[in-house]
């Protein structure tokens, strides 16, 4: 006898709908599953026959054959376990064919029946949406967010069997997820004093601009960077549901609810290998640290300490909103749009920030800051010196502006932004600032001294605009000209990732 | 000594691992050629350089390769293509100040002029990594002592040494004297390259070390000490805790020669060094009178370099540069400590840094005087 069961795989950060197809008949015994299963659904023979028996059902001692479809298409992932069990069980004729129409399954099995969580049931159940789907408890809520049809979550493969000899309705699982409150947001009021730091986050935010802070070890730039979400408004709908999707491929937890609202933020350590940055690994094509981060901030601490080809990789996707990851026969898109935030120390000793402080030899400065190759330095906007807090204002106990009261700022200033020109103003093109940020002769004079006294770019000309356009957005200046004391601020904010040495030229 | 002689010695110089200690050992009572000889390991080792190659178990090996790649020939015409002159200790060029010097180079590397160190002479040193002050400090003392007719005594390093060099080079009346840690014909640093031949052109530069020698970091130590002695006083300018300069002015002290040191604010790093030396009772050199007065000379004033024709600033650019006289000053400190927004002290410290009044590096802006070009 035959049974088509649908089920899904998880691939890049998308789920691809696969047909399990399961046929028993006369022959030898033995159990073969076909259609470019990979090791990890291979194994899945020995847990499915192990969960039917412990279930109470009769292994078939006949010959089965699953077939994933389509079969040109290599699978990974242990979902299928669920399919297979319950394609089986029809096939033999111990459940109903017409109970398991319509209904899509997706579950990892044990041993004795229990039905266990996979990653990515969120992508995989998008692509099964017109289905009824049976998911394992823990999931429910994942395929809840993006199901428009009845999710049915369960924790054992008897509850499915009662269920489809109609001895028992479909089970009523208490679906809420404990434990994954997520902690709120830290808040900006904790950081003390560094007007200049605490603007530039303010700026990052409402431009979307990308951002390093240089500045000696113990000036609060870990800090000031994981308050950079909360500033962030929250996300659109479908930004939503695509973050959710990624989160859910890449096993991040998700919150209660399902849906992620709020802007992730990642945080990679620097030994990170460059797969796990970027995607990619089995035949799954994991997402990677810049993915999970869409929509987010993208965190790297000790920017030179990371593998130079790391640094290199992320080159790409910070252009392009996306990361493809190649195999050789098979690739996956997934979307990586993150804002980027960086922390150095201007040198090896970490006191170069300040004039005669550095006690680093030439080679050793070259060497360190060389690291950070000046192609990845151009994608950053901002580029903010921090210094260490004043102790007065550690001990004084004052409370800095909060995020709620910046936020609205950053709203407002994105709301301009998107009403002017559509899009951030990290994304403006050369050609869009001629338009939409004109200067005062006053502030194009103190650029054109910058530029003839060589320590502005063509690239940094924009850049310094871009990051004016937005100054001026948040201070909601009257008329579309930008005046010369916010050019002479975007200019502070682009300060040298070397130390500063009293003969050097600042690039 | 006869060409062959010195050839032999300036080979001795070049061995791996040579130093000044090791090289006097080597010519105690003996000629070059039979210091070279023994250096080689053609014959049996002296007992005081036994000891050594016992204490330093590969040295007996370094030297021998060293024998058997350096040609004293070679040297000597390397020297000759450059330019250098190798002086040995009874010349009538041997430095005068170094005749009866307790560590005294058993043989020195000259491009240039010796007669230079005629004149009345100042060390000048200081950190490779000074506040943009103390480079200007270093190029005032430079110009305005050798616009009094001192000859200024530096090392070329990049940072203070440069600065006081340049001021001098830029009075162009008595030329400057350097001291250095490599050998000839190939400037270190690589920066400095048109400052090194500026110098060798109008003054001195006197190595310990043949050319070729590579600058490495236990020959600074050594270079400082020849330095000193040939300075009548020396002034540190900036210095942070731990810093060479310290060591030139420990070797000057050893030698009865007078250590100035520039006072500096005692928050800044760069002038702990400095502070820590005027009280272990150094003299403050408040300006190059100071140091005039101390040489016994008296020529007030006559070496300013220019009067001030830059605008007077007013109002807020006013308030922005008396606070960067007193300290280095950034956007964030000057909104700070006058709280104003962050824009309007941005765009006073752009307008004096663009009327010459402030100078800029990595944020940070310290005032600028007549000097700034030179730092």
């Amino acid at each position: 006898m035959f049974a088509s069961i649908p089920s899904a795989v998880l691939f890049g950060a998308r789920g691809h709908r696969v047909t399990v197809e399961v046929h028993v008949a006369k022959g030898l015994p033995g159990f073969h599953v076909v259609g470019l299963p990979d090791e990890s659904i291979r194994e899945a023979r020995d847990r499915v026959r192990a969960a039917v028996m412990s279930s109470g059902a009769t292994w078939p001692d006949t010959k089965v054959t699953v077939n994933l479809a389509p079969s040109q298409q290599r699978k990974s992932g242990s979902g299928l376990d669920l399919a297979i069990a319950v394609g089986v069980l029809a096939a033999s004729g111990q459940v109903p064919v017409e109970a398991v129409a319509r209904l899509a399954l997706i579950g990892e099995l044990g041993l004795d029946g229990s039905v266990r969580s996979v990653t990515g049931v969120a992508p995989m159940a998008g692509v099964l949406a017109d289905l009824d789907i049976v998911v394992p408890v823990e999931r429910a809520h994942e395929a809840w967010v993006v199901s428009d049809a009845r999710v049915r979550p369960i924790r054992h493969l008897v509850e499915l069997i009662d269920v489809f000899h109609d001895r028992a309705p479909w089970p009523d699982h208490d679906v809420r997820v404990v434990g994954l409150d997520r902690p709120h947001d830290p808040d900006l009021a904790d950081v003390v004093g560094q007007p200049m730091a605490r603007r530039a986050l303010e700026i990052a935010a409402a431009g979307g601009h990308h951002c390093l802070f240089v500045g000696p070890p113990g000036s609060g730039k870990t800090m000031l960077a994981a308050r950079l979400p909360g500033l962030l408004p929250t996300l659109a709908r479908d930004d939503a549901l695509e973050v959710t999707m990624i989160h859910s491929a890449a096993g991040v937890s998700l919150p209660p609810e399902g849906l992620v609202t709020r802007p992730p933020y990642r945080a990679p350590h620097h030994t990170s290998s460059e797969t796990s940055i970027v995607g990619g690994g089995s035949h799954s094509l994991r997402p990677g640290e810049i993915s999970i981060a869409h929509c987010g901030v993208l965190f790297m601490d000790e920017l030179p300490e990371f593998n130079p080809k790391v640094m290199d990789t992320i080159r790409q996707p910070l252009e392009d909103g996306e990361v493809r990851v190649g195999r050789a026969t098979q690739h996956a898109t997934i979307p990586s749009r993150f804002q980027l935030v960086a922390a150095m120390n201007p040198c090896p000793c970490g006191e170069g920030g300040r004039p005669g402080g550095c006690e680093c030899g030439e080679a050793r400065v070259a060497k360190y800051s060389g690291r950070v190759s000046g192609p990845l330095l151009d994608r950053f906007d901002l580029r903010v010196r921090v210094e260490r807090p004043v102790v007065d204002d550690l001990l004084s106990g004052a409370r800095g502006e909060s995020s709620a009261v910046v936020a609205a700022r950053v709203a407002a200033a994105r709301t301009r932004a998107i009403e002017r020109q559509g899009s951030v103003n990290a994304a403006l093109s050369a050609v869009d600032l001629d338009v939409v940020a004109p200067l005062h002769p006053a502030a194009l004079a103190l650029l054109r001294n910058e530029i003839e006294r060589g320590r502005l770019s063509g690239r940094g000309y924009h850049r310094v605009r871009r990051v004016a356009r937005t100054i001026a957005d948040l201070a909601d200046l009257p008329g579309d000209e930008i005046d010369d004391a916010t050019v002479a601020l975007a200019l502070e904010m682009r300060t040298s990732a070397r130390p500063v040495r009293s003969s050097s030229v600042v690039a | 000594m006869s060409p062959d002689g010195r050839a032999h010695l300036a080979a001795l110089a070049g061995f791996d691992q040579m130093t000044t200690a090791r090289l006097n050992l080597l010519m105690s009572g003996r000629s070059p050629s039979e210091a070279l000889a023994m250096a080689r390991g053609d014959v049996p080792p002296s007992p005081a350089i036994a000891g050594e190659f016992h204490r330093y178990g590969d040295l007996r090996r370094r030297w021998a390769e060293s024998g058997r790649t350096i040609d004293p020939g070679a040297v000597a015409a390397r020297c000759a293509e450059l330019g250098v002159r190798i002086l040995v200790v009874g010349d009538a060029d041997w430095p005068a100040q170094l005749r009866d010097d307790p560590r005294r180079p058993a043989v020195l590397f000259a491009q240039g002029d010796p007669a230079v160190l005629d004149a009345r002479r100042v060390g000048v040193v200081g950190t490779r990594n000074p506040t943009r002050r103390g480079a200007q400090t270093a190029a005032r003392f430079g110009h305005e002592l050798a616009a009094a007719g001192v000859c200024v005594v530096s090392g070329l390093a990049l940072g203070v040494d440069g600065a006081a060099h340049r001021g001098a080079l830029d009075a162009a009346t008595t030329a400057p004297v350097a001291v250095v840690a490599n050998g000839h014909g190939s400037p270190y640093p690589k920066r400095h390259r048109a400052l090194w031949e500026a110098v060798a052109e109008s003054g001195l530069i006197l190595s310990e070390w043949p050319p070729g020698t590579a600058p490495d970091p236990f020959r600074f130590p050594q270079r400082n000490r020849i330095l000193a002695a040939l300075s009548e006083i020396v002034v540190v300018v900036e210095s942070r805790i731990r810093g060479g300069s310290l060591i030139t002015a420990r070797e000057a002290a050893e030698r009865g020669i007078d250590v100035f040191a520039v006072p500096g604010p005692i928050d800044e790093r760069a002038a702990v060094g400095t502070n820590r030396l005027l009280l272990d009772g150094a003299s403050p050199a408040a300006d190059t009178d100071t140091l005039l007065v101390a040489l016994g000379l008296d020529t007030r004033r006559a070496g300013r370099r220019c009067f001030d024709a830059r605008p007077r600033p007013v109002g807020d650019a006013a308030v922005v540069l008396r606070r960067c006289q007193q300290a280095a000053q950034c956007v964030e400190s000057v909104a700070v400590g006058e709280e104003w927004d962050l824009a309007r002290s941005a765009i006073a410290l752009a307008r004096l840094e663009h009327a010459g009044w402030l100078v800029e590096a990595g944020g940070w802006f310290e005032a600028a005087d007549e000097y700034a070009d030179l730092a």
